[in-house]
């Protein structure tokens, strides 16, 4: 199977290091005049979790309909498990586990039903369905509400058992499309730790979102796409060392101390006021925090706050497009 | 389990599942078939006020008013000579028709060219025909026995209508005349409607695309909507029919080897039209309000409720081209004219003709709709 080097920013990705289960070159899809996929090339290797980060309007979506079959694209080539999509769209479907944001689960159906007819979509047979049926209520928790009706659920357990009804025919590919949105913070750590549940079991898993911290929680790697491109591909760490800057240290002492506090870290060359704060650049933060803390305390400076800065995948998109995750990208 | 199977499972299910849907598919129509039937399945003793200005005023007339009296279809009330008041009364209503005996009537009878006036409120059109009806039959037969009393020979009416025995060799009421209308509201309501919500309900809720992205093929999306809308219309015909069959027992030909393949045909063209009306119109608020629309305007049309002949000429060439009309028509013909296969040749065939182009055409929409997406 061909894997294929995408050149971005400088970035370099490195899929030839693992096996590509979906490989994507120079997609073009067109809505009239607008292009919302502009030769869009990447490769997500097996096993690895990919993320696809941009604002709203990027082509997140659409790339992803795209690769389930729901939308036809105009120009490129998509490879998945080296079946070509222009030709065995069908096939591919069946390697594939859609689980959009809204809830594809029918109310008035239990758990079970819903599941049952996910299986039915995918002739799964019974002792398959069993089996898969076992796997959702250990991985992901659905046992103790498989047969209440839907619309019985709270909005985390329809998360779970919406997920589980995506990948009831065991895909070897799930595409996670904003699978968090609208979560609160605890339902959202517990739906990371479900998709991290995933690539224990050697799910390839895609997932399309704009929360940068998801994407650095749960992502091996990370595409940044901006107007239906992609702006930046790779670690997360990677990306916030090369493109997000440096990290600093950002230290708050009394206002009436701060003129003195600047004095004494002149030193470090990097100081300079930021607001009512200090920021000092340099290279190993995390080992010159102590050294600053304690010359501030030896001229009887008290500080208020000090802590490290590390750069996040939303410093990165502003460097790249001047602009943050929230806003929509203008078309 | 299968694709085909699996949707129709599930849309069953769903079906069954809604108390709404079941309200209006299934205890909307019985509700219906036994008010209906209660309302026009009996006897209704009809009996109108009228007034009467004698100027005669002789012994004959006054035995006129009695005789009028004693049918029991009319209460007479005389106002001698006074017409103006009898007007006042008929303009409120409080008489239906007003017979004015002219001075001289009896002696004119003598002299065969007796005439009396009658003015009829025309505000109520049934009570105003049943008037005019019944007064002009009175008189007639007064006459024929006052010719035969002082003649002694039988007054000879220029053409006389022998009215032959009913076609069936028996008379019907109304509820074997609306019970066989009445198992083709789930042809409407189930096929039609339901099949237009079943796939509007997806694209609303979004669950399309979960099937979209699955290796169904869309035929067999298609094929497994069919499949339920017919057994969800199927179960609705049985439980109407047995209702039916408990609580009005009418006299009917359950002849059911023959009323099914009647009714699937029935069914498969109201699942083509909801199937065409749900991918044409692309708000899927729009059509769920067309069909329900469509549904309630046709069952008028289609004879369910009266005959189609009530329908003025114009609006029977409209019910001639929807294929429930002939639906209608072979159910009835087998429940009430014991008709038999051979009889039923034109309304089976244009049926079957009309499932396969109405199913072809939604299949092509359906087809075409999914790629456009």
């Amino acid at each position: 199977m061909g894997s294929w080097f995408v050149c971005l920013n400088g970035l370099v990705d490195d899929a030839m290091s693992g096996q590509a289960i979906i490989e994507i070159e120079g997609l073009i899809k067109r809505y009239d005049e607008v292009i919302a996929l502009d030769g869009v090339s990447f490769s997500v290797r097996e096993g690895e979790i990919f993320g696809l980060l941009g604002p709203n309007g990027a082509g997140k979506t659409t790339l992803m309909e795209v690769l389930c079959g729901l939308r036809r694209f105009d120009e490129g080539r998509v490879l998945v498990q080296g079946f070509n999509l222009a030709t065995d769209a069908y096939k591919i479907r069946s390697l594939i586990g859609l689980c959009t944001q809204e809830t594809l689960l029918y109310d008035l159906l239990s758990v079970r039903e819903n599941f049952a007819f996910s299986a039915s979509l995918y002739s799964l047979d019974r002792k398959k369905f069993k089996e898969r049926v076992e796997f959702s209520t250990k991985v992901l928790g659905v046992g103790e509400f498989l047969n209440r009706r839907v619309q019985q659920l709270s909005g985390g357990m329809k998360r779970r058992a919406n997920l589980a009804a995506a990948i009831i025919h065991d895909p070897p590919i799930v595409i996670l499309d904003e699978p968090t949105v609208g979560f609160d913070p605890t339902i959202k750590r517990e739906f990371w730790e479900l998709i991290k549940n995933l690539k224990g079991t050697e799910k390839t898993v895609l997932l399309s979102t704009h929360d940068m911290y998801e994407a650095d929680e749960i992502c091996d790697r990370v595409a940044i796409m901006e107007k239906g491109k992609i702006a930046a591909l790779d670690k997360p760490r990677v990306l916030k060392e090369t493109i997000g800057g440096a990290a600093s240290i950002r230290v708050r002492v009394k206002e009436n101390q701060t003129r003195q506090a600047l004095a004494v870290l002149k030193e470090y060359n990097g100081a300079q006021r930021e607001d009512d704060e200090i920021q000092i650049v340099v290279k190993d933060p995390w080992k010159t925090m102590t050294e600053v803390s304690n010359k501030l305390a030896s001229k009887g400076i008290l500080t208020e706050k000090i802590e490290v800065v590390e750069p996040t995948l939303e410093d990165v998109f502003i460097k790249l497009s001047g602009r943050k995750l929230t806003e929509e990208t203008p078309q | 389990m299968n694709s085909i199977l699996g949707i129709a499972v599930k849309d069953t299910k769903t079906f069954f599942r809604e108390k709404g849907t079941i309200f209006w598919t299934i205890a909307f129509p019985i509700l219906i078939m036994l008010l209906f039937t209660a309302i026009f399945g009996r006897e209704i003793p009809f009996n109108a006020n009228i007034g009467i200005v004698d100027y005669d005023n002789t012994p004959l007339t006054t035995g006129i008013m009695t005789g009028l009296n004693s049918t029991g279809v009319f209460t007479v009330k005389n106002f001698t000579d006074n017409p103006i008041q009898a007007r006042e009364e008929l303009n409120a209503t409080a008489v239906r028709a007003i017979i004015t005996i002219p001075k001289n009537f009896t002696q004119n009878l003598y002299f065969q060219n007796a005439s009396v006036s009658l003015v009829v409120d025309e505000t109520n059109p049934d009570v105003a025909r049943l008037c005019r009806d019944g007064i002009k039959t009175y008189f007639s037969e007064y006459y024929k026995a006052f010719y035969y009393q002082n003649y002694g020979t039988n007054y000879t009416t220029p053409l006389t209508v022998n009215e032959e025995e009913p076609v069936m060799g028996r008379s019907i009421g109304y509820k074997e005349y609306i019970v066989p209308g009445m198992l083709c509201y789930p042809l409407l309501f189930s096929s039609m409607v339901v099949a237009t919500g079943a796939i509007v309900y997806e694209r609303e809720k979004g669950t399309l695309k979960k099937i979209r992205a699955s290796p169904a093929r869309p035929l067999n999306v298609l094929f497994g909507k069919t499949l339920a809308a017919l057994f969800q219309t199927a179960v609705s015909i049985l439980i109407m029919a047995l209702l039916a069959y408990f609580l009005l027992a009418p006299t009917l030909n359950w002849n059911v080897p023959l009323l099914i393949p009647i009714m699937f045909l029935g069914s498969i063209n109201g699942i083509s039209l909801g199937l065409i009306i749900s991918c044409t119109l692309r708000a899927p608020q729009a059509a769920s309000n067309a069909a329900t629309t469509i549904a309630v305007v046709l069952q008028f049309f289609i004879g369910m409720y009266f005959p189609a002949e009530y329908l003025p000429a114009y609006l029977q060439q409209v019910g001639s081209i929807i294929p429930m009309t002939y639906a209608a028509q072979a159910i009835r013909s087998v429940m009430i004219r014991n008709a038999m296969l051979s009889d039923l040749v034109y309304p089976i065939i244009t049926l079957v003709a009309s499932a396969v182009v109405l199913y072809v055409i939604g299949v092509l929409l359906y087809k075409r709709w999914v790629e456009k997406e």
